[in-house]
């Protein structure tokens, strides 16, 4: 029942659909740094030609025990269980900031160790469970 | 099988169910209001905040299945004329518009007491925000442009780049670094969600769905009468 | 009275304003769509009045038009 109108049509709707699928592929693999929401500390240890002056976003997860208070400053080192970073930041944290959880940092790379965050984001995983008590 | 799906029977086999559909309605509703507020447990780190879980994932999961629904008959309409599909697309575009601006605007309000902020540039909301605008465009194409022919042809061209979308909406939480979080129900493989917290999110969903078939009958009970007022003119 | 159900352990802003902006979009496509279902009906059988007794019975041998016409009087 396949008469050549709806074969013509077939064909040139997979054309489109296929073109599209492949426009778009490439022009995500083009953006592929600014498609990433934040960079973990160890695509910034590998990473060449670094611009100080950007603000970029790290993310990875709190190390236990790194988080140090002290005044309005709060220092903790941000991991990926391969490398880490340590950050600065003047300011209020999130409710959901605490240490082995995730989290993004807004704000300017000193050097590849040493971060100062203008804004903090908690980062949240998968898992809901009631409190255990 | 496709004579079933003509617009006749369709409207006679829907208008009995419509009845049901109002009955069952706001019971359900009131139930999975109580469990989602008040009988779930909080999280154990986000606290009560997880409650706005139970209306902003089902109605994201309503507003892509939706989109996908729509894509399907749009694209089997331009492929074999099936006017019947017309109707139908016409009346589910409104409702998946409408679970996708609830999806956004539940995110971001969920999204400042959890990452403490109401909106981010990463993959998973952007795609979610292009996904509105495509509903936004298909909605018009077939509103604003008079000629049949055009209009299904920008749809099917909407519809198979909005499927490209879909995908990438689903799987950019994985394929790309996001502040939004992965996946938390699978269909293969583990669920991370405790059992007290599914309770409500299915409930959730069942009402979303419910409210979904009784407003898609009534457009698609517009849609039939607005077709028939043509006809009557040739009577 | 307990109030703790109610701010949600500070929380309450955010849970509340959610449900109710659903509530708020679901209600008001609700009530659109009702509006303009009511107002095609109306028009329907407007248009059906105009027609001679001939063509109504033609009309009411198709499956759509008589159910769109009877369950239209039933609600009134």
């Amino acid at each position: 029942m396949l008469n050549k109108k709806i074969k013509n049509r077939s064909l040139a709707f997979t054309l489109f659909f296929l073109l599209s699928i492949i426009t778009i592929f490439f022009s995500l693999k083009v953006l592929d740094d600014n498609v990433l929401y934040f960079l973990s500390p160890t695509e910034i240890n590998d990473k060449e030609n670094i611009n100080f002056n950007k603000p970029i976003r790290i993310g990875g997860m709190v190390k236990k025990n790194s988080i140090i208070l002290n005044n309005n400053e709060i220092k903790f080192v941000v991991t990926d269980l391969k490398n880490e970073i340590i950050v600065s930041y003047r300011g209020t944290v999130p409710n959901l900031f605490a240490e082995g959880k995730g989290v993004v940092a807004e704000g300017l790379l000193q050097d590849k160790k040493f971060f100062i965050a203008k804004r903090i984001l908690a980062k949240h995983d998968e898992n809901y469970m009631p409190p255990k008590d | 099988m496709l004579n079933f799906l003509s617009p006749g029977n369709l409207f006679v086999f829907f208008n009995k169910i419509n009845k049901l559909i109002t009955k069952i309605l706001l019971p359900l509703a009131i139930v999975s209001l109580v469990f989602s507020l008040f009988l779930s447990p909080p999280d154990y780190i986000q606290g009560d905040s997880v409650r706005i879980m139970y209306v902003h994932v089902p109605s994201s999961w309503i507003a892509l299945a939706c989109f996908s629904l729509i894509g399907f008959l749009t694209i089997f309409n331009f492929l074999f004329k099936f006017k019947n599909s017309i109707l139908i697309y016409k009346s589910l575009a409104p409702i998946g518009m409408s679970f996708c601006l609830i999806s956004i605007v539940t995110g971001a309000i969920w999204g400042q007491p959890t990452w403490g902020t109401f909106w981010a540039w990463d993959a998973r909301l952007t795609s979610m925000l292009i996904l509105l605008v495509f509903y936004i465009l298909f909605i018009f194409s077939y509103k604003f442009i008079q000629n049949q022919n055009l209009s299904s042809k920008i749809c099917a061209t909407l519809a198979a780049l909005g499927i490209v979308n879909i995908f990438i909406v689903k799987y950019s939480v994985d394929f790309w670094s996001t502040l939004h979080q992965t996946s938390s129900v699978k269909i293969l493989g583990d669920t991370s969600i405790d059992k007290s917290m599914l309770v409500p999110l299915t409930l959730m969903l069942l009402v979303f769905l419910v409210y979904c078939a009784l407003i898609f009958l009534m457009k698609y009970r517009a849609e039939i009468i607005r077709m028939k007022k043509k006809g009557l003119k040739r009577l | 009275m307990n109030l703790s159900i109610f701010t949600m352990g500070g929380y309450g802003l955010y849970v509340w304003s959610a449900f109710a902006f659903t509530f708020l979009v679901c209600f008001f496509l609700f009530l659109k769509s009702r509006k303009s279902l009511k107002k095609l009906e109306s028009d329907f059988k407007d248009e059906v009045k105009k027609l001679s007794a001939e063509q109504v019975d033609t009309l009411k041998k198709g499956k759509i038009s008589k159910e769109i016409l009877t369950s239209q009087s039933k609600a009134k």
